[in-house]
């Protein structure tokens, strides 16, 4: 049923937005049908037995939709929506709906959505569940307090509740759920009835739990986002503030009384946080000239009172805390609703402007009066029977006054006082004639706002809510009877016996309270002067250290993403390299590593010098600044490590390392005529010190990790047995060839693939038109006539000049002034001879060091040498085909060579051999697998020529072209 | 070495019959790219890419059940976490593809250049912009990269992993850099990607060397027997364990690891984004949980205290830095370094409600941050995304729908309660802190207490603030309609009715060894 009444709440609030726009403010009293219904139909459970509703919903993380109706659930129940009721209904008569400052349909659904979600808090027997409707009412109460959206105070402070409530709601879930895992259990009901808890973390979870409810009732120190809370219409506060946020708080402390109320932690922080908030309320609310925020530091004192009541944790104490609970739900949103209808009829709610509402609003007066005397505790209204019944609890402190009872016993007499004292204030400063200079016409003094009498809902309602707490206070022994069921419960701490009712005779209570009375009175006697300047009790200002608070977090966030987020790529690969240098690093050095016994640095002095060689290279490359220099050193570094590969006797892995080298030295500097001779930034000492050192770690750290790699071998060798399989499976004697062409072959594939598509995306980003690409081709066919003509015919002298020997083939389509005839020549002297050592390589690398990979890079080598002789014109007429037909023949070739052997009835890529006696050269040991290496070659010879023609020619053009453009422009 | 002849794997092809799909219709996607004109492109690849993710999650839903169990010689494991993550990748990249077709009535995509290649400014682009070029490779390089997520969840080996984690991350590098506007900015994003890519791959590469040096195999069984048995090269294990997290750490973007994810997030086109961080996200922790739970669970000692301090850091961080943001697209990358953190939380957990809540938390992120980043892009002004808090002030009153959407789904990512977030952050909470990890859930509660504060900000702007001048929204097609809609309810769905999802996660929450 419980859920079903929810259901209808969201319900309500979806439909609040039609609803009012159809209907216009009298929407809101349809709206307020629903919290009634509630509250009836709660009321029929007020003396039946503890009803309990459980519904599954997410079994998996143990959230159950359960609902327990005990007494404490159906008096809030009753409070929530009755109240709730009568706040829409008063809403109905109060919204302006022709107003622009907020839309009335949120408020409506913010309303009816609140009440839902309040009657779902306080029914819940689940703490997840509790902590979900939590968070619902802070975010519609964030709603309801910026309703004006357009009054910048109103949305800081809706901004302000939401901080200060949501981060609190937030604390409370980690206790909630230390409390619930402690417990193992979800259920308030067994948590609560479980066994006496103890430990650090009960102690933790109980105080986490009570830091949500002294944010969301606005206990010192979160107290300040209450008062400023004001900025809601007053409904909304009327409602916030008396009957549902505020009381959250209040509820929770309630709720948790009977289980937890004797750990230190509880009574620390309810007895001391409940005084201080008490006295600092009331203190503040004396000293108050608007109505409302009189009410409202009002509020925040009563709130105190309450907590350090139902939290107090003996019977006596919480029979008064729940006769103050209800006693205040009653007379505060009565008072808010006066409150509000004077502002509706006078245009303000300041005492020192409000003069003579009292005489031309009687019914009005009559409602503030009443509901102001319950909150003094005069008699006979239920404030007196409360307050009573809380002195006689508080009066006779078990411990002694040396301790917190007696404390908090003294802060509630002191409290009182102010009560009364702010009461007396409120009613003089609201109904009362007014200061001597205002007119005769009842309402603001400077009559910018004329008077209108206040409509019958707006007096009734509140003078309803007044007479309620004097009706209760008359039967007050028939409450007793019904609030028992739940304060009998509470019984950790023992306490007098204490009933309620309006006499017990002459007692300390009665004696205590015509004190408090005189007191009060004299307190607002000496107060009584509006215009006098307030002075502030305490220098300290919660609400200023908020603002601090979010400031520095502010600050704190903006500083460390300065710091964190530079989006500088050194940085964000600094911090990689040093958690490389951190992690393993510290593992390598803390961690149970197992270093060898006996290291050998060296086999000879040789290996001494190449390393020494390698580091000081790399070193300098470190310090160089111009780009080229640094290219060179990293380039060093790679030849010092093929010689130690040669002086360990790998040959073959020497001399693919020391071609790999040079081809990347040739495509660096190729690519480095684009780019400034310099390297652009130029960093601190310090930064370059620093970037040293991490280098320098980073080098340390896997070089140790490398030795204790291999030291810590266990299993044998990958590599053992293979000389002599590559023998008998690959008939060769190169191990790396054969397992290039035989072993691995499938991997080359593979690769050439790759190596393929690369060469194609770099040439396409570099020929990103069609036009170019069709420009290369007309280059090609010129080339091609070129070479034929460099054959056929003599060398075509101009007249009148030098002779001009052709060296290469394209000698006359070069700028003269750069050519290098040296070079030229050169070029022409050994460009067949490297040809033909590829291809010796090529053939021999099956047993000797070689192979088509190395082959490749040498024959790429040697165009290389015609291109940096006669640029584009001269690679073309030395390989004048398109790199993609060298590319694709050799990928061709490679398939080919692995499909033959299909053909034959054996696995794909199988290697034969045979010898051949071939005249004049000899006996010549063939391998099919050359086939294979054959397309290795081809596709290596293809990527050099396209990377020659993309990278050189290619950029060449576009420098030419650039230049072109330049010189127009400055033309 | 054995003269053992090479055998040839049992490949269980109806089992990998989704990813199969899923490569092939990149591959068609590869083939249409090439021979269809250029006017046809965008209307064969949209229907062809969303049918084939929709095959696949169909095969995956029909025969993943049955076909349960290790294959291609044990590198690839097909249980009940691959197949759940397998099926939400796929059905998160379909929400993803149909917010990066959104054309808002023009010829072509509208997030993406129409000229990947040229420079900013050029003639080539301008020439491309001229004949109409489109880029509709975007939609082979995504199916590409589903299918590589697909099997990083899947992949049951140190190399097949390596293998998947470059096919995922590869064409994402390029779509990156592919945004119609602000081109430098996605072209800087791009390359940042790919170098800080290229690097923690390397580091991946060496842990896993290291890793196989220990154990002797790749196989996160042997791993795990290896470690079980103890072969006494103990110095290679842990920085082994630690460089190849640090690879995985990177793709989901955890602090220290972090730093690519705002400009990436910012640079590249809106909806690739969105993708981008639901889908890395998915595969990534898949293949985490994967690693730490089957490979080098018996060195949780080694490595939970990093990964736990590591979760921390990535929830301070990234809820801290998200306040100073100014930019809604950092905001939610900020966030999504925090919910990494979030979700690492439930991985410390190292038990069955720690796989059960990732996988959870994961599919909740994913249906939220898709519409996210579709409703951001959006939102304009002056023909170009309107990224800036600032600008979107007031778009309460002039959009409020898309603005209820947005403001539902930054409740969502704040945690709220009745969103998804909410039932994510609590089961992965509870799993953290059921297995002693307190202080973490601690941590995580207060970093979403900071992260609400920013999310806040930013919806009191679109409901309270001035209105800004020229900011509009797009009409959306069906298709980004779609994308949103079925995002909120998804987040809707999860927040108030988890159990369904959480059932499946649960009882699908055991790996096979």
């Amino acid at each position: 049923m419980v859920l079903t009444f929810i259901g209808m709440h969201l319900l309500a609030a979806v439909l609040a937005g039609p609803l009012v726009r159809t209907l216009g403010r009298r929407g809101f009293a349809v709206l307020a049908l629903v919290p009634a219904g509630t509250a009836a139909w709660v009321a029929t459970a007020l003396l039946g037995p503890v009803r309990v509703e459980r519904t599954g919903w997410v079994g998996e993380l143990g959230l159950e939709l359960s609902f327990r109706l005990d007494t404490l659930a159906v008096v809030m129940s009753l409070i929530v929506s009755g109240i709730g009721a009568l706040v829409l209904l008063y809403c109905a008569a109060y919204i302006d709906p022709r107003s622009t400052a907020g839309s009335p349909r949120l408020l409506g659904g913010a309303l009816v959505g609140f009440a839902g979600a309040m009657l779902g808090l306080v029914t819940t027997d689940d703490l997840l569940l509790l902590y979900v409707f939590w968070e619902i009412t802070t975010i519609l109460s964030y709603l309801l307090v910026g309703y004006l959206t357009t009054s910048a105070v109103s949305t800081r402070a809706a901004r302000q509740a939401l901080l200060v409530t949501a981060a609190g709601g937030l604390t409370m879930l980690v206790g909630l759920v230390l409390l619930g895992e402690g417990a193992g259990t979800y259920r308030i009901s067994e948590l609560v009835a479980g066994p006496g808890a103890s430990g650090a973390a009960v102690a933790w979870g109980v105080g986490l739990l009570l830091v949500g409810a002294v944010t969301k009732s606005a206990l010192v120190p979160f107290h300040f986002w209450l008062p400023g809370a004001m900025a809601a219409p007053t409904p909304v506060s009327a409602y916030l503030h008396a009957a549902a946020m505020v009381k959250a708080g209040v509820y929770l402390v309630a709720r948790f009384a009977p289980g937890y109320a004797d750990l230190p932690v509880w009574q620390v922080m309810v007895l001391v946080l409940g005084s201080a908030t008490m006295l600092l309320g009331g203190f503040r609310a004396t000293r108050q000239t608007d109505l409302k925020l009189l009410l409202a530091y009002g509020t925040v004192s009563q709130l105190g009172m309450l907590v350090l009541l139902v939290g107090y944790g003996s019977e006596a104490a919480a029979l008064a805390g729940l006769t103050l609970l209800v006693g205040h739900a009653l007379f505060k949103s009565s008072l808010f609703l006066a409150t509000g209808a004077i502002d509706h009829a006078t245009g303000t709610r300041d005492i020192r402007r409000l003069h003579g509402v009292g005489r031309a609003a009687p019914w009005l007066a009559l409602a503030g009066v009443l509901a102001a005397m319950s909150m003094a505790g005069l008699p006979v209204l239920i404030g007196f029977v409360g307050k009573e019944a809380a002195l006689a609890a508080l009066l006779e402190p078990a411990p002694g006054w040396l301790s917190l009872q007696g404390v908090a016993a003294a802060s509630f007499v002191a409290g009182s006082v102010l009560t009364v004292a702010y009461s007396l204030r409120y009613v003089v400063g609201a109904f009362g004639p007014g200061s001597p200079g205002g007119g005769s016409a009842p309402g603001a003094g400077s009559g910018a706002h004329s008077w209108h009498a206040p409509g019958p809902l707006l007096v009734g309602i509140p003078l309803a809510l007044a007479l309620g707490g004097l009706a209760l206070g008359v039967t007050s022994t028939a409450l007793e009877e019904v609030l028992a069921r739940h304060t009998s419960t509470v019984s950790l701490l023992p306490g007098p016996e204490v009933h309620l009712g309006l006499w017990h005779g002459l007692s300390l209570p009665l004696l205590v309270s015509v004190c408090v009375w005189v007191l009060g009175a004299l307190w607002w006697w000496r107060t009584r002067d509006p215009e006098r300047a307030t002075a502030p009790l305490v220098r300290v200002d919660a609400g200023r250290a908020y603002d601090r608070l979010m400031r520095g977090v502010d600050r704190a966030a903006l500083e460390s993403t300065g710091f964190l987020s530079r989006g500088s790529l050194p940085v964000l690969l600094g911090t990689i390299f040093v958690v490389l240098l951190v992690l393993p690093g510290l593992q390598l050095a803390l961690g149970g590593t197992t270093w060898p016994s006996r290291l050998r640095l060296a086999d000879s002095a040789a290996q001494v010098a190449v390393a020494l060689l390698v580091i000081a290279a790399a070193v300098l490359a470190t310090r160089a600044r111009r780009r080229l220099r640094a290219v060179f050193l990293v380039g060093v570094t790679g030849y010092g490590c093929a010689m130690l590969f040669l002086l360990h006797g790998a040959p073959d892995l020497a001399l693919t390392q020391i071609l790999v080298e040079t081809v990347s030295l040739v495509v660096l500097v190729l690519v480095l005529r684009r780019l400034s001779g310099r390297f652009p930034d130029d960093p601190s000492v310090l930064t370059r010190r620093l970037r040293a050192a991490l280098g320098a770690g980073v080098g340390l750290v896997v070089g140790l990790l490398a030795v204790v790699a291999t030291s810590s071998r266990i299993h044998e060798p990958a590599g053992a047995g293979l000389p002599e399989r590559s023998v008998d499976y690959g008939a060769g004697k190169n191990i790396v060839n054969v397992i290039l062409v035989d072993i691995r072959a499938w991997d080359t594939m593979g690769e050439l693939s790759v190596v393929l598509a690369c060469a194609t995306g770099v040439a396409s980003l570099v020929w990103l038109r069609e036009e170019a690409l069709e420009g290369v081709r007309k280059g090609l066919r010129s080339a091609r006539g070129a070479r034929a003509g460099w054959r056929a015919r003599p060398v075509p002298t101009d007249t009148g000049s030098l002779p001009t020997s052709r060296w290469i083939a394209v000698a006359d389509r070069l700028d003269p002034e750069r050519r290098s005839v040296i070079l030229e020549i050169v070029t022409r002297m050994v460009f067949h001879t490297i040809l033909l050592w590829s291809v010796y390589l090529l053939l021999a690398g099956h047993n000797q060091p070689g192979g088509g990979f190395a082959a490749g890079i040498v024959a790429g080598l040697a165009l290389c040498l015609r291109f940096l002789a006669g640029r584009g014109y001269e690679l073309g007429a030395a390989l004048p085909v398109m790199p993609a037909a060298v590319l694709g023949t050799g990928l061709f070739i490679a398939a080919g060579s692995a499909v033959i052997p299909m053909l034959l009835g054996s696995p794909a890529l199988r290697t034969w051999d045979a010898y051949l006696t071939i005249p004049l050269v000899g006996e010549v040991h063939l391998v099919t697998s050359l086939l294979f290496d054959l397309g290795v070659y081809l596709v290596v010879i293809g990527l050099m020529l396209d990377v020659l023609r993309s990278l050189g020619s290619g950029l060449d053009a576009q420098i030419a072209t650039e230049r072109e453009t330049a010189g127009r422009g400055t033309r | 070495m054995g003269g053992s002849m090479f055998v040839a794997p049992e490949i269980n092809y109806v089992a990998l019959l989704p990813m199969i799909i899923v490569f092939v219709g990149g591959l068609v996607g590869v083939t249409v790219e090439g021979f269809a004109s250029r006017r046809t492109r965008y209307a064969v690849q949209v229907p062809l890419s969303v049918a084939t993710l929709v095959l696949a999650l169909v095969a995956l839903i029909l025969l993943g059940q049955d076909n349960q169990g290790l294959t291609a010689a044990d590198t690839v494991a097909l249980d009940g976490v691959a197949l759940t993550l397998q099926g939400l990748v796929l059905v998160l990249s379909i929400l993803g593809l149909l917010a990066m077709s959104e054309r808002f009535g023009g010829d072509q995509p509208d997030a993406f250049t129409q000229s990947g290649v040229s420079t900013p400014g050029s003639a080539e682009e301008t020439l491309a912009t001229k004949v109409g070029a489109t880029t509709t490779e975007i939609y082979p390089l995504t199916l590409m990269s589903v299918g590589g997520m697909m099997l990083f969840v899947a992949a049951n080996d140190l190399l097949l992993l390596f293998v998947a984690l470059e096919i995922l991350s590869l064409p994402l590098y390029v779509l990156s850099g592919l945004a119609r506007r602000r081109r430098l900015l996605s072209q800087e994003a791009s390359l940042k990607y790919f170098l800080l890519g290229s690097f923690s791959s390397a580091f991946y590469l060496f842990g896993a060397v290291l890793l196989y040096g220990y154990a002797g195999s790749m196989r996160f069984a042997d791993i795990a027997a290896a470690i079980t048995s103890g072969v006494g090269m103990d110095g290679l294990l842990v920085p082994g364990v630690l460089l190849v997290a640090v690879g995985l750490l990177f793709k989901v973007g955890a602090v220290p690891f972090h730093a690519w994810t705002p400009d990436v997030y910012q640079g590249a086109p809106t909806p690739v984004t969105g993708f981008m961080a639901a889908c890395t996200k998915v595969a990534a922790f898949g293949a985490m949980l994967r690693v730490l739970y089957v490979a080098v669970e018996g060195a949780r000692l080694e490595w939970q205290p990093v990964i736990a301090v590591v979760a921390a850091l990535s929830m301070v961080v990234g809820a801290l830095l998200s306040i100073v943001q100014t930019d809604v697209k950092r905001i939610l990358a900020y966030s999504s370094i925090a919910h990494a953190g979030f979700i690492l939380t439930g991985v410390v957990a190292l038990d069955v409600a720690g796989v059960s809540s990732t996988m959870f938390y994961l599919a909740t992120y994913g249906f939220m941050t898709i519409p996210a980043f579709a409703i951001v892009a959006l939102v304009r002004s002056a023909g170009t995304e309107a990224t800036l808090v600032d600008q979107w002030a007031g778009l309460g009153r002039r959009s409020p729908w898309i603005a209820a959407c947005f403001t539902f789904l930054l409740m969502a990512l704040a945690g709220i309660p009745l969103t998804s977030g909410f039932t994510g952050k609590f089961a992965v909470f509870s799993a953290a802190v059921s297995q002693g990890w307190a202080w973490l859930a601690v941590i995580g509660v207060l970093a979403s207490a900071v992260t609400a504060y920013i999310y806040f900000t930013l919806v009191v702007q679109m409901w309270l603030g001035d209105e800004a001048g020229d900011t509009v929204v797009v009409r959306p097609s069906w298709m980004t309609s779609v994308a949103i809609l079925v995002g909120v309810a998804m987040t809707l769905a999860l927040g108030i009715m988890p159990s369904p999802v959480l059932d499946l996660a649960q009882s699908t929450a055991a790996f096979l060894r």
